[in-house]
C-alpha cells in the first residue's frame, strides 16, 4: 500500500536518505562519508542510547550540506549534542522521544526555522531558545510545560507554535508581541480548561512610597539633588495599565491574570501588574497617565491593553 | 414461498467509482445515512488515487476539494500534519462523513453548550479513527474536535458534506462562546488555490 509522506516530490531522491522504521539502535559510520546529504529520515527506530549517532558527526560533509533531520519516535532521553555541530539544520524533529528538557546550547543550531519538539517530557523552555533567529514552527505540545519564558517573544519570525496538552495556566504578556503568529494551539491546558487566579500582594516598603509619591505628584528633582541610587530607583518605575489609576510602582505590585484578546480569536490569560488591589482591570475610559515619567513600561502598552480588555469585557 | 428481500449495498472499488455512485446516490432525493457511511467505509484507499489532492501545509490542516456534487455535497481531502487539529467545530446542519485514507484520528465529541453560552464545555466521549473507519456526525449528535495525535505520522481524511458548506462556528471550550468562521480550500481539483485567508481562522 502506497505511503504518502508529507513533502514527498517526484525525483527527490538525490541527497535524501530515509532509514525510518528500520529498527536500527544506532546510525553508523558510513553516514559521515555521504558527501551530499540533505535529508535524513531516521524516525521510528531504536536510536537513543550512546553511540546512537556516529563519532565525527560536526566535521562530516553532511554537517554542512543537512538540512532537514528527523529523529521523531526513538528513545533519546536528552538532544544529542553531536547534533549542534550541525550548523546548516533548517529542520530538526524530535517528537515522540523521551526528552525532559531542552539544552541551551540549541542556540547554536542558528540556521533552525523548524523545531518539534512535541511529545516528550519536557517541563520547561530555555530562554536560550529565543536566540533562533529564524524560527518559524515551534512545536512543544504534549509536554509537561508549566511557563514559556517571556524571552520567547523575541522569536519575531514565528509564525507558528503549538502548546498544546501541557501545563499552562498562562502565558507571559510579552507573547502579544508576536505579531507575526498565524497559528496558536492552546487546546489541553489548565489556562483553557480552567483559569487560576492569583492574587498576591506584597504591601509597598516606605522607599517605594516615597518613590510613588514622587512620580505621582510630579515633584521635579535633579540628578543632583539626590544621590545615585535613589535617581537610578525612580528611574524604574512602571506604570499600572489601569487606566483610571494613573499610578506607579517599583517592586510591589499585585499579580493578576486577566483575560486578554489576541489576534481576535483567543482570549489568552496573561499577567497583569497593577498597582494596588484597590486597582480594578483597565476599563473602556482612555488612560490619564499621559504625564507618567516612566522609562520601562511604555505608554502605549498600557492603552493597548487597556484597548484589548475592552474587547474582553464586552464579551 | 419467501420473497428474498436484496438491499442495494454499493460497493467503491477505486475513488473514482466512489464519486460515481456518491452522484448516482444524490440524484435521488432520499439518501440513508446508512447507505453513505457503508459506502464510504467499503473503498479500501489507495494513496497512488488521491495523492494530487493531499496537499500538506507546514502549520496546519488543509482542505482540498475533490468534487462538488453538483450542487449536493461536497468531497474533499482533509490533510493533517503531525499534531495537527481543529477547533470545536458545528456543521451547520448539514451531514458530515469522515474517513480515515491514512494514519489515525482522534475524534472528541461535545455537548453543545448551555443557552448563556457560559463555562466549561462538556466532553461527552472521544475515540481513535483507523484507516478506512468512516464517522458521522451531524448538529443533532453533537459538535466535535478532530486531532491528528501523532508526533510522527501524518494523516489524510475524506469528507463529505451533504449539502455543501462554507462557514461554521468554532466554539471556546473554557466559555462555550461560538465565534463563526469562513472554511476556504487549500486546492481545488488538485490545483493549490491561493489567496485563501493565510491566518487561521479556528481557535484551538
Amino acid at each position: 500500500r502506497a505511503r504518502c509522506p508529507r513533502g514527498w516530490r517526484a525525483g527527490s531522491g538525490a541527497g535524501v536518505l530515509d532509514v525510518s522504521g528500520t529498527g536500527l539502535a544506532a546510525l553508523g559510520a558510513e553516514l559521515l562519508e555521504l558527501p551530499r546529504l540533505r535529508t535524513l529520515l531516521a524516525k521510528n527506530n531504536r536510536l537513543g542510547g550512546p553511540g546512537a549517532l556516529p563519532k565525527g558527526l560536526g566535521q562530516a560533509p553532511l554537517a554542512r550540506s543537512l538540512r532537514v533531520l528527523n529523529l521523531s519516535g526513538n528513545r533519546f532521553a536528552e538532544l544529542p549534542a553531536a547534533l549542534l555541530g550541525l550548523r546548516g539544520l533548517q529542520s530538526l524533529s524530535l517528537g515522540s522521544n523521551r526528552l525532559h528538557s531542552i539544552p541551551p546550547e540549541i542556540q547554536a543550531l542558528s540556521s533552525l526555522e523548524f523545531l518539534y519538539l512535541g511529545g516528550n517530557f519536557i517541563t520547561s523552555i530555555p530562554p536560550e531558545l529565543a536566540n533562533l533567529p529564524s524560527l518559524s514552527y515551534l512545536v512543544l505540545s504534549d509536554n509537561k510545560i508549566q511557563s514559556i519564558p517571556p524571552q520567547l517573544a523575541q522569536l519575531h519570525s514565528l509564525r507558528s507554535l503549538s502548546l498544546h496538552n501541557n501545563l499552562l495556566t498562562y502565558l507571559p504578556r510579552e507573547i502579544l508581541s508576536l505579531v507575526h503568529l498565524e497559528e496558536l494551539s492552546l487546546r489541553g491546558n489548565p489556562l483553557v480548561v480552567r483559569f487560576v487566579r492569583d492574587l498576591t500582594y506584597n504591601p509597598p516598603s516606605l522607599l517605594e512610597l516615597a518613590g510613588r509619591t514622587m512620580k505621582t505628584r510630579n515633584v521635579p528633582y535633579a540628578s543632583s539633588d539626590l544621590p545615585g541610587n535613589l535617581v537610578r530607583y525612580l528611574s524604574l518605575a512602571s506604570n499600572c495599565p489601569n487606566p483610571k489609576c494613573g499610578g506607579v510602582y517599583f517592586d510591589s505590585c499585585v499579580r493578576q491574570i486577566k483575560f486578554v484578546d489576541f489576534c481576535g480569536k483567543y482570549r489568552l490569560p496573561l499577567m497583569h501588574y497593577l498597582c494596588s488591589p484597590e486597582c480594578s482591570s483597565p476599563c473602556s475610559s482612555a488612560s490619564q497617565s499621559s504625564t507618567s515619567q516612566s522609562e520601562s513600561d511604555s505608554e502605549d502598552e498600557a492603552i493597548v491593553a487597556a484597548h484589548r480588555m475592552q474587547k474582553v469585557l464586552l464579551g | 414461498m419467501e420473497q428474498l428481500v436484496q438491499t442495494e449495498v454499493w460497493k467503491a472499488h477505486t475513488l473514482q467509482e466512489l464519486i460515481q455512485i456518491l452522484h448516482r446516490l444524490f440524484s435521488d432525493d432520499k439518501v440513508s445515512v446508512e447507505e453513505v457511511q457503508a459506502l464510504m467505509e467499503s473503498y479500501e484507499s489507495n494513496a497512488v488515487e488521491w495523492m494530487k489532492y493531499a496537499q500538506f501545509d507546514q502549520y496546519r490542516y488543509t482542505r482540498n476539494l475533490v468534487d462538488k456534487g453538483n450542487g449536493k455535497f461536497n468531497l474533499m481531502i482533509l490533510c493533517w500534519g503531525e499534531g495537527h487539529g481543529s477547533s470545536i467545530h458545528d456543521h451547520t446542519d448539514s451531514h458530515c462523513f469522515m474517513k480515515i485514507l491514512q494514519g489515525n484520528l482522534k475524534e472528541t465529541l461535545f455537548e453543545w453548550p448551555g443557552k448563556k453560552g457560559t463555562g466549561a464545555m462538556t466532553k461527552k466521549s472521544e475515540r481513535v479513527l483507523e484507516e478506512n473507519q468512516c464517522a458521522y456526525i451531524n448538529d443533532s449528535i453533537g459538535l466535535h474536535r478532530v486531532e491528528n495525535t501523532s508526533h510522527t505520522e501524518t494523516a489524510v481524511s475524506l469528507h463529505l458534506y451533504i449539502p455543501p458548506f462554507d462557514s461554521c462556528n468554532t466554539f471556546d471550550q473554557r466559555t462555550g462562546h461560538k465565534h463563526k468562521v469562513k472554511m476556504t480550500f487549500y486546492s481545488q481539483f488538485g490545483e493549490r488555490t491561493p489567496g485563501a485567508t493565510a491566518v487561521s481562522q479556528e481557535n484551538n
